[in-house]
């Protein structure tokens, strides 16, 4: 080995064994690029699978879906889940301006979610006071997880989908410790409800 | 006589007695009947409750501190405000009130508990960047030193090497 090869050699080794010394101090003060932070609301049918989920209800026919919530926003999180009704002209949630939707929640659920941790949930759900007249259907009352609702929607008869339509749908909000206030997270879920006549 | 008399002041005091208890069922639910306003009064301030010590387990979590025990804290906290609101919506606001007070309740201590642990983590922490840094700044002196000192007794070996390989005259003819 000639003297500059050693030289640099020697150099290399000395500056290899200087960062091994210092690798916990280093890591302790410099912060690497974080993953990407999300969050991430699903509904599950009555089996847990992303089948069988009610569709044409009668009234009083209780149903039954699971809410899904997953955290990787990388680290401890409190969430509000919003459960809306609407009829077909009423607003949904805007997620190219980040907007919910206007209407008032039916039922909500505060969750508390460390990172990577999931959460589920039954939801269950009945139309329990409904009336048809002519081409209106009127829902006065929702049965949600036991709890009596008071609604008073409206749906006018759906000629090209032959059906009264409602559409039960779930907004992420996540609280913003700064401002003491949850803030609406754009994906947003929901089930298309076609309210048939008892037999 | 005596005795008639006192018969009839115990069966006075039957009779009142009777008369409240059958009050009592108007008066009592009246006393502690909750209006919308005052069920909603109670959610805001659970409301508020939760959201501040969410934020200084959040801040304590940040700051490595393990949270699963005010973890468990804030989420049966959570199931109570959920109540309240699933309560308040079907118009049972005694429930709503209750739920509300039991949320408000469950995370009572929580904050203080959380911002305890954090200055701990904080202080532990800071302890063991001192020491590092300390362990690194020593290491790193004693590697250029040795280093130095190494490459002194190399440069050495090697310039004696080479000379030694230096062709000399063995005999003059």
């Amino acid at each position: 080995m000639n003297y500059e090869s050693m030289k640099f050699f020697y150099a290399f080794s000395c500056a290899v064994l200087c960062l091994v010394v210092l690798s916990p101090t280093l890591a302790a003060i410099v912060t690497f690029p974080e993953g990407q932070k999300f969050s991430e609301l699903g509904i599950l049918g009555p089996n847990h699978m992303l089948e069988g989920y009610p569709f044409s209800i009668s009234t009083n026919e209780l149903c039954k879906v699971y809410l899904d919530l997953s955290n990787y926003m990388g680290g401890l999180e409190y969430y509000a889940v919003y459960v809306k009704l609407r009829n077909q002209s009423e607003p949904l949630p805007d997620p190219e301006a980040g907007l919910p939707s206007s209407l008032e929640p039916i039922f909500q659920y505060r969750i508390f979610l460390m990172d990577n941790a999931t959460w589920e949930r039954e939801f269950s759900f009945s139309f329990e006071d409904v009336s048809f007249e002519g081409n209106v259907s009127r829902v006065s009352r929702l049965s949600i997880n036991g709890y009596d609702v008071s609604v008073n929607k409206v749906a006018v008869w759906d000629d090209a989908n032959s059906g009264f339509y409602y559409q039960l749908f779930f907004e992420l909000w996540i609280y913003n410790a700064t401002a003491s206030s949850f803030q609406f997270q754009k994906p947003f879920v929901g089930l298309w409800l076609n309210v048939t006549r008892p037999l | 006589m005596l005795i008639n008399r006192e018969m009839k002041s115990s069966r006075n005091a039957a009779i009142c007695l009777a008369l409240l208890a059958l009050t009592a069922s108007w008066f009592i639910p009246a006393c502690f009947a909750m209006d919308a306003s005052e069920a909603s009064d109670a959610i805001n301030q659970a409301e508020q409750d939760l959201g501040s010590a969410y934020t200084v387990v959040a801040e304590a979590e940040r700051a490595g501190v393990n949270v699963s025990v005010l973890l468990n804290k804030l989420e049966s906290a959570g199931s109570f405000l959920s109540e309240a609101y699933a309560a308040f919506g079907a118009g049972n606001y005694q429930n709503a009130s209750l739920f509300a007070v039991d949320c408000s309740r469950a995370v009572q201590g929580v904050a203080s508990d959380a911002a305890r642990l954090k200055v701990d983590a904080e202080l532990s922490r800071s302890d063991t960047l001192l020491l590092t840094t300390v362990g690194s700044s020593i290491g790193l002196i004693l590697i250029l030193f040795l280093g130095f000192l190494g490459w002194w007794f190399l440069k050495r070996r090697h310039f004696r090497r080479v000379l030694d390989m230096k062709p000399t005259v063995e005999a003059v003819l």
